[in-house]
Order: C-alpha cells, then structure tokens, then sequence
C-alpha cells in the first residue's frame, strides 16, 4: 500500500459521496458528471489494488492475507456498479446510490489500511 | 419527491429512495456473507455460533435486497419476511451480545445491536418495513 494515495482516497471517496448527496438535494438525476468522477476515483482504487497486490506477491504479506485480497477485490468492483445501478434510476435519488458506494469504498480502504498495518511498503 | 406509478396494482419499491435503501442492502449482503465466509474457512472452531450466525446475516440480507430489487407481489412478500427477520435478529442478537457478552463475542454483524457497523443494522430493517409499508399502501389489490 501507499499511504498518501489512500489518504487521498478517502479524502476523494468522502468527496464523491457529498457530491452524491448534493446532486439528489440539487434533484439532478445521475449523469455523464457522475460518471467522470466515479472513473476517476475508481481509477485511482485500481491503480492502489495493483501496487498493493504486486507487493503481496512480492512477499509482503499482511495480516489476514486472505482478507486483505477479498478487501483489494471488493475495492475496484462496487464503484463500477453501483454507478450502473444510480444510472439505471431516473429518478434524484441516483447520487445517494452512489455516495452509498463511495462511503462503502472509504470504509473498505479504512480496513485495507489498518491490515496493512506494520507490513511496511 | 419519489415518482409513482399511477394506478398500477403495487408501486414499485426498487426507484426512488427505495434504489438507495437497495444499495445499502447490496452492501450489507456482501460484507455480511464475505465476513462470514471468511470466518467459516478459517476459523469455524473457534466460535460457530456467531459464525453462523454470520452467514445467516448475509442470507437474510441477500434475499431482502431481491426482495426489494425486484416488483411483483412473491417478491414483496419475500422483501417483507426478510427484513422482519433481520429486525428480529439484530434485535435478539443484540440483547443477547449485551447480556451475556461471553455467549456472544463481537463477532456478527448483529452484535451490539450493529454497534460495529454504524447502527446501520439496526435502522436498516425499520427504513425497509417504513418503505415496504409505503410503497404497499398506495395499490389497491392484495393484502398488505
């Protein structure tokens, strides 16, 4: 893991899901917006998934390995669909779908990093 | 706020808010049932019941969010079991991890009343019956 980067997660993924919030305040259906900034935050989730996981093949290993890859696979799949899900809703109410996954995504990258822990890198 | 259809024999529960409500049902299901299965291969023998318990959870989870997911009167009725039983279970559940703390350690998405989780568990299945009980109200057929 790089700590930096998934600070900056959580700042951005705490982002997005005000974003979220505010377009069903605002009463803006999910669009071609929420779907730019969901890429570019999934992106980065991939980019973290990919160093952290060459690094635990690397040999590095964390605590509860295990959990730590169904951690980093659940990290890059959920932002994708749940943006399928708030675009398929006509409706206000798709941002808050997303700013659901989003907050989901910040407590996922939370856990990731407390596993990490003291397994240096 | 939420549009409706008009005149339908049920108003749909997975649009509106009702697609929010989903979401966070989706969430709990796979945290549930990936924490559970986790816990079942590694470590079975050292606390089955909650484990379990656990894979339970993530049960009554998955089907309460096809409940909601899905419009017809079978699916309703399946949204409104599951989410009964999800209330009755975060609420024995937790009472007993209070009460008897040792039976219980904290180790279910129930424990604590859902203290682990933000208290989401435990306000969940009242935002889903508030939900079912609205979006029932306005067809004119069936019961419930």
């Amino acid at each position: 893991m790089i700590h930096p980067l998934a600070i900056a997660l959580l700042v951005l993924t705490g982002g997005l899901a005000l974003f979220g919030i505010l377009t069903t305040v605002l009463g803006r259906p999910a669009d071609r917006v929420h779907a730019f900034v969901v890429g570019v935050v999934e992106a980065l989730l991939v980019a973290q998934a990919l160093i952290a996981a060459a690094k635990v093949l690397g040999g590095i290993r964390p605590a509860e390995t295990s959990t730590f890859v169904i951690y980093l696979l659940v990290s890059v799949t959920v932002l994708p669909l749940g943006l399928q899900f708030a675009r398929a809703e006509p409706t206000r109410w798709g941002g808050t779908v997303i700013a659901v996954a989003s907050i989901a995504m910040a407590i996922v990258v939370l856990r990731l990093l407390s596993l990490w822990g003291g397994a240096g890198g | 706020m939420a549009e409706r259809a008009p005149n339908r024999a049920a108003a749909a529960t997975a649009t509106g808010p009702g697609r929010v409500l989903i979401a966070v049902y989706a969430v709990f299901a796979l945290s549930a049932t990936a924490r559970a299965g986790v816990q079942l291969a590694t470590q079975f023998h050292q606390a089955p019941v909650a484990y379990l318990l656990s894979a339970f959870s993530g049960v009554v989870y998955i089907l309460a969010t096809v409940g909601l997911a899905r419009t017809g009167p079978a699916a309703r009725r399946l949204a409104w079991t599951a989410v009964l039983i999800e209330l009755v279970g975060v609420l024995v559940v937790g009472s007993l991890s209070v009460f008897d703390a040792r039976a219980f350690p904290r180790a279910t998405v129930w424990s604590g009343y859902g203290a682990g989780y933000g208290w989401v568990p435990l306000v969940l299945p009242l935002l889903g019956l508030f939900w079912l009980y609205r979006t029932g109200r306005t067809r004119t057929g069936e019961a419930r």
